[in-house]
């Protein structure tokens, strides 16, 4: 039984290098694919007024000049090293860099995830306890609209009421020039950001919560139940709810990713300084090692979470663990 | 001509991969002709692998062993089934169960009963495809007002008429029905019973009919396959083998069959039956047309009677 | 005898895309404690309909319209769902059709009955319900009760399943089950081990049961009285002999020739012709009318009411009425 399980989670291991693999090389020969100069990024201004040898000279200390699949190899092997190179905009390592960042999203993104998480269930349970009531008719109309406005115009409405007239919320940054460690300061420029991830979000997940329930109440089971003369709320909850978790719980791993993703964009308008508005600019001007480290965070990131929904999947629902078989059939070993 | 054989099955196995290490047989060593002109019925309980045979039959699935021969051709063989595979495909036809999910709910009932003809590049006969559907709604007994209505707008007995027709346009010899009746009401399954009926007697088709209505297959059938966890049990005409059932899987089945008659329903008294000695048996005639899978001991005996 | 359910002139009304549908029309009849009332019909009539507005379990597009439900002399009809939550599973049960999806997936078969225990014993202990629970799946037959508690619904067969079904239904030790297709989705051996167990366990509990089937043979061998509807009514209703051997409704005549045991050796098996009608806009006579070969004028214009025939026999067709003609039952005589 043990070794079963060491090849279950050995198969998973492999797969998830396996995909890093795939992933690293795909985004090393894209990038480089892509028009435009990389030497703007390191030289700035100054690239535009280099001869044509000074310019062979820089590409050449850079190693630009390899083949890519050099370059990859070099790469690649600096990187399981833990040396990711250096940012050619910032002329720093591109883990301090990231480093310098990375704390402002994952409070963006991790405090946006939990108030999905939690929000979308409470809300998806109600709007499937209200079924077609009026709570649930007009939960199901606001969300609608909701998640059907882009989030970057929300954003600009939100700035244009909360800090250009009422001046009640700074409209950028993460916190006040010189009250980096004020708690309170931080909390006042995150509100905006976080209202934006979570607002765009919720319903998405609300709903198909609602759905997955509805679908569960529809069910014969729940006849059975009824007729043995179960309540409402137990039935919801000992039977309906319980059969979605693993549903549930899948979704949200998957969802991880989503709603990073969705942080990029809001940190790019509000000038929040993370990741996301981080891996905008070293798409724009050629930032390889920065681009790279950037892209293999958030891949991995959606490619474990991705394996982490599939294992909980098949380790919750006891049909999908089936090795056993039923009693009917007739089973030879061979 | 009766006795000419259409389809000979000689040792037939299939198995389902279920997982890395495991497989069921879900048809194990049987073999049975089917004559011309004959309604052959297979009858036994959900995953006894009837409709499995079926299946093989109709090329769906490709058996594990054994040898089906349709005419003279060898339809396992996947190289002979390619060469014929026209022949093939509009010479035998399927029916299923379910018709309101066989038959797709957006064309209406003229486009379903001619697409086989389409799809076969078959010139109709009756000048357009609409006069050819209008036909056969006509040869299985539905008025011509059905051709343009959808599959949804049909009772259960209609939709399972348009099945018929649409597997009749294709002008077949040999017709698979795949428990066609059971998901219909009592008088429904009479009117489609009645219309195999006619169709066999008037017309001279084939038909394999797979239920588990044993009622209903005596009345129909001409002659009676038992099947019992992908073995055939016992095989004979249906009056010997509903008269003298010699299997205790049989036997058990027999009186399973619920009668109509509260005073003779209420004494019958049931059998049971769990498969003992199943491995250890052989095929064997004890009468003329009547075969059994008999225990090796009893075997012998039962071939010298 | 005491009269466990009485149901009087109910109707029940679906709201449907073309309009109401009237799935039950002006049904009355009774049940008394300990005996077997089995509803005959094909699909569509309103038989399961009939079941499910006794036990409020209706669809929420249903509604009942007209009539009274009592259960043991009490009013139930204007049971608000609260109340009728007391009465689930102790006065009445059910069972359906389909034990491969009546059962919750994910819970272990002895917490799903032990759940149905719990609910109207509130008060016993862990080890109580537990010992209980083995009782129930012993009374229904499935054997290592121990070893099968701990185990999912789909580690169970078709017919396991069905009575692990019987054995919540009759947790809470109900005077009425109702029995909706019970042996429709099994095989004919294990159905017939289903219907023996349920003729057992009413012997055993005296429970009162109500089985609804469209098999008039699975009927045959347990009811002892036999309601035969007809596009929402009902219209015959004596017991089993009665039925079976002196039918009288023409519908009931159809339905019993339409069987293969009756045309044993004959060409070709008995049709009933033309298709039910819609239960929309019912006709205003007799709703048999157009597919019956015996109908006479009235029966286009006006309702058959019930004619008596025994003290337990009744059938609404005009032909029993005095001054129709006399037609020879083309079934049935007395077989004893």
């Amino acid at each position: 039984m043990k070794q079963k399980k060491m090849a279950y989670y050995g198969k998973k291991i492999l797969i998830f290098i396996f995909s890093v693999l795939i992933l690293s090389i795909t985004v090393f020969y894209v990038a480089r694919l892509a028009p435009g100069d990389p030497l703007v990024s390191y030289y700035g201004e100054r690239s535009e007024k280099m001869s044509p040898e000074e310019r062979e000279w820089a590409m050449e200390k850079m190693g630009l000049n390899d083949p890519i699949s050099v370059q990859y190899i070099k790469w690649a092997k600096n990187a399981l090293h833990g040396d990711f190179g250096i940012s050619f905009k910032y002329k720093q390592d591109v883990t301090e860099v990231i480093g310098g960042r990375i704390g402002n999203t994952l409070i963006l993104g991790g405090i946006g995830f939990l108030c999905i998480f939690g929000g979308s269930l409470l809300l998806g349970i109600l709007c499937a306890w209200q079924e077609d009531k009026l709570t649930d008719r007009i939960l199901c109309k606001l969300g609608t609209i909701s998640s059907c406005i882009p989030e970057f115009w929300i954003a600009l409405v939100l700035i244009l009421i909360f800090s250009v007239n009422l001046r009640i919320l700074p409209s950028s940054g993460a916190y006040s020039t010189g009250k980096a460690g004020d708690i309170g300061d931080r909390v006042i420029h995150l509100v905006m950001p976080l209202a934006i991830v979570i607002l765009e979000h919720l319903w998405y997940y609300a709903y198909m919560i609602r759905n997955k329930i509805l679908e569960e109440v529809r069910a014969d089971y729940v006849l059975l139940a009824k007729a043995k003369g179960l309540n409402k709320k137990k039935i919801m909850f000992h039977h309906c709810i319980r059969n979605v978790m693993p549903a549930y719980l899948s979704i949200m791993a998957i969802a991880v990713p989503h709603i990073l993703g969705g942080t990029y964009v809001v940190e790019s308008v509000f000038s929040y300084p993370g990741i996301g508005a981080l891996s905008y600019e070293s798409a724009r001007y050629h930032d390889y090692n920065l681009l790279m480290l950037l892209c293999m965070m958030s891949g991995i990131l959606v490619i474990f979470c991705n394996i982490v929904s599939q294992t909980i999947n098949e380790q919750i629902d006891p049909r999908m663990r089936a090795e056993e078989i039923t009693e009917q059939s007739e089973v030879v070993e061979q | 001509m009766k006795n000419e054989v259409l389809i000979d099955v000689k040792h037939l196995t299939h198995l389902f991969q279920l997982t890395k290490k495991m497989k069921v047989r879900a048809v194990d060593d049987v073999s049975f002709q089917i004559r011309k002109g004959e309604i052959f019925g297979l009858v036994g309980e959900s995953g006894s692998g009837k409709s499995t045979v079926a299946r093989c039959l109709m090329n769906i699935y490709q058996p594990t062993k054994g040898e089906i021969w349709y005419h003279d051709v060898n339809v396992c063989d996947k190289k002979e089934a390619r060469k014929n595979k026209k022949m093939l495909q509009t010479r035998r036809q399927m029916i299923f169960q379910d018709s309101a999910s066989s038959l797709n709910q957006k064309m209406k009932v003229a486009d379903i009963i001619a697409e086989p003809m389409k799809i076969q590049h078959v010139t109709p006969k009756r000048g357009s495809f609409r006069k050819e559907a209008a036909f056969q709604m006509e040869y299985v007994g539905l008025d011509e007002s059905f051709l343009d209505r959808y599959p949804s707008e049909l009772s259960g007995g209609q939709r399972q008429r348009v099945a018929i027709a649409r597997s009749l346009s294709m002008e077949p010899e040999f017709l698979a029905a795949d428990e066609p009746i059971a998901s219909l009401d009592v008088s429904i399954q009479a009117q489609i019973v009645n219309l195999f009926r006619h169709l066999q007697q008037e017309h001279g088709f084939t038909f394999l009919f797979i239920a588990h209505d044993l009622a209903m297959v005596e009345y129909l059938c001409d002659r009676v396959g038992v099947m019992y966890h992908g073995k055939l049990v016992e095989m004979a005409d249906a009056e010997e083998l509903f008269a003298n059932p010699v299997h205790p899987y049989t036997q058990t089945l027999l009186s399973a069959i619920p009668v109509p008659d509260p005073i003779r329903e209420r004494k019958r008294v049931l059998r049971t039956y769990d498969g003992e000695e199943l491995e250890n048996s052989e095929w064997t005639e004890i009468t003329p047309g009547h075969f059994v899978l008999l225990p090796h001991s009893e075997s012998g005996k039962g071939v010298q009677s | 005898m005491e009269q466990l359910l009485e149901v009087k002139n109910l109707s029940v009304s679906i709201d449907g895309l073309a309009g109401e549908v009237q799935v039950v029309r002006d049904v009355s009849f009774s049940l008394k404690k300990g005996e077997v009332l089995a509803i005959v019909g094909e699909s569509g009539c309103g038989k399961s309909m009939l079941c499910k507005s006794v036990m409020k379990l209706l669809p929420p597009s249903a509604r009942i319209t007209n009539g009274s439900i009592s259960v043991c002399g009490q009013d139930i009809t204007g049971y608000r769902e609260k109340e009728m939550q007391n009465l689930r599973g102790k006065t009445f049960s059910m069972i359906f059709q389909d034990p491969m999806t009546a059962l919750n997936p994910t819970i272990k078969i002895g917490k799903q009955i032990a759940e149905a225990v719990i609910i109207h014993n509130k008060k016993s202990s862990k080890e109580e319900v537990y010992q209980k629970v083995l009782e129930l799946m012993e009374l229904v037959g499935i054997t290592h009760p121990k070893e099968r508690y701990h185990q999912y619904p789909w580690q169970f067969s078709g017919g396991m399943r069905q009575r692990c079904v019987m054995a919540i239904a009759l947790a809470a030790d109900p005077d009425i089950l109702f029995a909706d297709e019970p042996t429709t989705a099994l095989d004919v051996t294990i159905q017939a081990q289903i219907l023996d167990l349920l003729r057992e366990i009413q012997m055993k509990l005296g429970t009162a049961t109500i089985l609804v089937s469209h098999d008039l043979g699975v009927v045959a061998r347990v009811a002892d009285r036999v309601a035969v509807m007809y596009a929402g009514k009902i219209v015959e209703i004596g017991t089993a002999e009665e039925v079976y051997y002196d039918p009288r409704h023409p519908y009931t005549w159809g339905l019993m020739k339409s069987l293969p045991a009756f045309a044993r050796g004959k060409e070709s098996l008995y049709t009933i012709p033309g298709m039910p009608p819609t239960l929309i806009n019912p006709p205003k006579g007799d709703a048999y009318a157009c597919r019956n070969e015996y109908a006479l004028n009235i029966d286009y214009e006006e309702m058959p009411p019930m004619f008596q025939i025994t003290d337990t026999h009744y059938a609404a067709t005009w032909l029993l009425d005095p001054r129709a003609p006399k037609i020879e039952s083309p079934i049935g005589g007395r077989k004893h």
